[in-house]
């Protein structure tokens, strides 16, 4: 049978705070799952209970088709990375590494052997003398991979391992967690408030808001058919209208936008969102003709940004403020430059649509 | 819930649900030691002066206040208390302004002036002024002629200055570190002139520090018994009258009642302190300190003068008793002799060989039960624990001759092994200055992240591995410190022990004592000069073994609030 790590009506609760509201997860054996939401949102204290630093309040951790509730954090053969790297300070690489090792009484010589070639899995074996200060942040979560992964844990918990790194180390090492996960084909439990580095990294990602899952899924999923305007809002970035439903159409401001979307649902009040690169932006007159009609506003160009391959505009839509991104190329060839007057076109197909409850908010 | 019951718990092994009780009997071992040796003898105390033949009474009180002579006592101890307070907090305010918004020259030698008082006990400063203002004082008597001398209330309040001196620039020097330099500069930036920005800006922002280095001052004077007892003369304060009444008269009844008053006024203070000290904490921030502008001439040289008075008089302190020690009669016959060591008191240099391996004893446990102790309030806080961090900063709050009294009244039975033995005096002077110990060690382990210990237990360590191989290394630093500032106090304290002496068991500090009342002076001060030759090799030897690291904290580790 294979070692599946499953949450069952994980509940924990800090006083008046609930901070994880019965959670069910399953994670298979082999898989890299990221839990991913805002801070405070539980995921951190999701993979606490975990690594058993929290006792849950409720609800069972399931490991190996054991209750593991009642295991100290010593017993539970899981690895974690932390935000903070946490080394021991006063020892050297080569006994950060050998630490794990040394508490479970292996012999000198394996654990030697253990350690130098978690040291060449790293790529730190030059740095094996030095000691955890002397070291860049980069090099120290690296050190703190190798210390996690020697003693060979069924599962690895990471805990925001590269929040605290500069942006370019921070998608190298992402890689670099991505490879040994899938050299070692061992189950990676990875908590982030980063959805572009949810998505890059993970197999399935877990969105979560006040201490629930939102939505899971693979990043593609996710992405695209997020299930929730939260999702929409926390995952890439969208933009949103609140709007009446008009039959098939949702009506915002002068404008009534054609929703194919709408025909599953059967709210009044309506939110649409759509993603900044489903908008076309296009010169006054250059719209061709086979569009729907309702769908094109106009608007005026207030501000861009160059992102690299895409450029991202800010457009004023009668006060509104529009969110499109454009391939680099697209926007040379139309000539385009702040303070112009442009057309936009939504298409229906791109819009998603949400019931508006009464408690919802408008995401900002 | 069919599926549940297909799961089966994992249970944990033998191992290590032995290690989740570890912490809970470290704990309780911890809090039962101090409540022993803490509440019960105050308890006693408290039994002893309210209940006289097996019933409730108020009888003790009336007969204190009903006797005038006794009852002076607390009227003394308030005035000289009060004066010291006002004039310490002036003095070592403008001292530690100087050190830290000045850029006078020389501040690491006036830094170490000012804390120089610590390694000696609180009687060096009545011994000093004695020899200088006393009947027989080289500047009275010989150099001035005149008759008039420094005993009394006089006497007591400038020694008792000289002594808490150290104690107050630790907390000014603290807070003027603290407050942002950056506020100054707006002021004078926005045309306020330079006294203006001190009192509209400095002053208040320094608020807190300036009340809870009076707050501890009070607290030390009111509290201390050396300098009161040789150099008060009639001058009767509470403490010296606590012990005159035990020792002269065993009148342990009154002896207990006059703590208890004492207690009040001293818990206040304490309080106070405690209280400031957390609000203030909280405002000091970790923010860069921009640079401090060159002071201009005229400041510059006023607080050089101002800095190098206040240091002549701490040294001519030292060199007072030092040179007392060494001369045939003061201040008549100047030839340098070593006769005075010559110790003609029954203890002699066996005092101080015991109080040497005390003070060892007391460092070491004292360094490992406050970090224990700290240990267990800021990380492991299991059940129980305000309970134990209350019981762990009490200490501060009760005066060491009220500790050391509550001591024999409590322990005085065949039952109670080591009373009598220098086992209880090790125990006393842990117990009095625990509360300084936790507290440098709570805030050093803040300062360990919390994911390191917990990276060690998820690579399997348990919870006695964890504190071996990481927690204590990373703790070296307080470590060390505690075990200066629990070595020193353990050699230079005088009240805490002075009740616990025995006939086998003697101390260097209370030979002076001892020795200045049989009118021995010179062998006092030469006893004097042994202790802070001993504390001075102790400093010096951990210098060269942990290199700078242990004395990084050296002033902040040394205030300490019991007398």
């Amino acid at each position: 049978m294979a070692k599946d790590l499953k949450l069952e009506n994980l509940t924990k609760i800090f006083g008046a705070l609930v901070a994880v509201d019965s959670v069910n997860l399953e994670i298979r054996e082999g898989e890299f799952v990221c839990l991913l939401g805002p801070s405070g949102c539980g995921k951190t204290t999701i993979l606490r209970m975990i690594t058993g630093f929290e006792i849950p309040t409720e609800g069972k951790v399931i490991y190996d088709g054991k209750i593991i509730n009642a295991l100290m954090p010593q017993q539970r053969d899981f690895g974690i990375i932390f935000q903070s790297y946490a080394l021991f300070p006063n020892m050297n690489v080569h006994e950060n590494i050998s630490f794990g090792l040394k508490m479970r009484k292996m012999p000198k010589k394996p654990m030697r052997e253990r350690v130098h070639e978690m040291l060449d899995l790293v790529g730190l074996y030059d740095w094996r003398e030095n000691y955890p200060a002397q070291l860049s942040g980069g090099q120290q979560q690296r050190v703190a991979l190798a210390r996690a992964l020697a003693p060979n844990p069924s599962v690895l918990l990471l805990d925001e391992p590269l929040s605290a790194l500069d942006a370019k180390i921070r998608v190298r090492l992402r890689a670099v967690i991505k490879r040994l996960q899938q050299e070692l084909g061992i189950t990676m439990i990875y908590v982030t408030h980063d959805q572009e580095e949810a998505l890059a990294i993970a197999d399935r990602v877990v969105v979560m808001e006040q201490g629930k899952i939102k939505q899971e899924g693979t990043p593609l999923e996710i992405y695209k058919f997020p299930k929730s305007s939260f999702v929409a809002d926390f995952v890439g970035t969208s933009n949103f209208f609140q709007g009446k439903r008009q039959r098939d159409k949702v009506r915002f401001k002068d404008w009534e936008f054609l929703v194919p979307a709408l025909e599953t649902m059967s709210a009044e009040n309506i939110y649409l969102a759509i993603r900044p690169e489903k908008i076309e932006v296009m010169r006054p007159g250059e719209t061709p003709e086979a569009v729907e009609r309702s769908n094109l506003t106009h608007g005026r160009i207030e501000v861009i940004t160059f992102l690299g391959a895409v450029v991202r505009l800010v457009i004023s839509m009668d006060g509104d403020e529009i969110i499109c991104d454009m391939v680099e190329k697209d926007f040379e060839l139309k000539n385009l430059n702040r303070g112009d007057s442009v057309d936009l076109y939504f298409p229906p197909e791109a819009f998603l649509a949400y019931p508006l409850s009464s408690k919802e908010e408008l995401p900002e | 819930m069919d599926k549940a019951r297909t799961d089966t718990f994992a249970q944990p092994s033998i191992k290590f649900k032995i290690d989740k009780f570890i912490v809970i009997v470290v704990t309780v071992c911890i809090g039962i030691a101090l409540v022993f040796f803490m509440l019960f003898p105050i308890g006693t105390i408290l039994k002893m002066s309210f209940i006289k033949e097996g019933s409730l009474t108020l009888e003790n009180y009336i007969k204190y206040f009903q006797n005038p002579r006794i009852s002076r006592s607390l009227y003394n101890s308030f005035y000289v208390s009060i004066i010291t307070m006002a004039i310490t907090t002036i003095l070592a305010f403008f001292y530690a302004y100087a050190l830290q918004r000045t850029t006078i020259r020389g501040k690491g030698f006036f830094y170490i002036v000012a804390f120089m008082p610590l390694i000696a006990p609180s009687i060096m400063q009545a011994l000093a002024l004695i020899l200088l203002f006393g009947r027989n004082g080289l500047i009275t008597a010989h150099l001035l002629r005149i008759s008039w001398s420094i005993y009394g209330a006089t006497g007591i309040i400038v020694s008792e200055v000289l002594y808490c001196f150290p104690h107050a620039v630790v907390i000014l020097y603290t807070t003027l570190s603290a407050v942002d330099t950056r506020l100054d500069e707006a002021a004078q930036s926005l045309g306020a002139s330079s006294l203006k920005v001190f009192w509209k800006v400095t002053v208040p922002a320094a608020k807190y520090g300036l009340v809870s280095a009076a707050a501890l001052t009070f607290n030390l004077t009111i509290t201390d018994f050396g300098n009161p007892v040789v150099i008060g003369g009639d001058y009767n304060v509470l403490a010296t009258e606590i012990y005159s009444q035990v020792t002269n008269l065993f009148r342990f009844d009154l002896g207990a009642t006059i703590s208890v008053i004492l207690l009040v006024p001293s818990v206040c203070a304490f309080l106070i302190n405690y209280y400031i000290t957390k609000r203030s904490f909280a405002l000091i921030s970790g923010a860069a300190r921009p640079f401090l502008q060159p002071s201009r001439k005229f400041k510059k040289w006023g607080f050089t003068i101002y800095c190098g008075l206040v240091s002549f008089a701490i040294l001519l302190v030292f060199a007072t008793v030092i040179l007392g020690s060494f001369v045939k009669v003061w201040p008549y016959d100047w030839t340098l002799t070593l006769k005075h060591f010559h110790f003609p008191s029954l203890g002699g240099y066996s005092s101080i060989w015991t109080s040497f391996k005390i003070a060892l004893a007391v460092g070491l446990l004292g360094a490992f039960f406050t970090l224990i102790a700290g240990y267990i309030v800021e990380k492991k806080r299991p059940f129980g624990v305000d309970f134990l961090y209350l019981l762990s900063v009490m200490p501060a709050a009760i005066p060491g001759l009220v500790m050391g009294l509550g001591y024999i009244l409590a322990f005085n039975y065949p039952i109670f092994f080591f009373y009598g033995t220098s086992t209880i005096i090790v125990i006393c002077v842990v117990v009095c200055n625990f509360t300084l110990g936790t507290l440098s060690s709570v805030a050093n382990l803040k300062n360990i992240d919390p994911s390191v210990e917990e990276a060690a237990i998820s690579l399997g360590a348990d919870s006695v591995r964890t504190f071996i191989r990481v927690i204590f290394p990373l703790s070296m630093v307080a470590f060390v410190q505690n075990f200066i500032y629990f070595f020193m106090r353990a050699m230079t304290t005088i009240s805490a022990v002075i009740f616990l002496v025995s006939a086998t068991v003697h101390l260097a500090a209370i030979e002076i004592i001892q020795l200045d009342n049989d009118g021995w002076t010179a062998s006092a001060n030469a006893m004097t000069t042994c202790i802070i030759a001993i504390v001075v090799a102790m400093l010096v030897v951990l210098r060269l073994l942990a290199g700078n690291k242990g004395f990084a904290g050296f002033g902040g580790a040394t205030s300490a609030p019991s007398g």
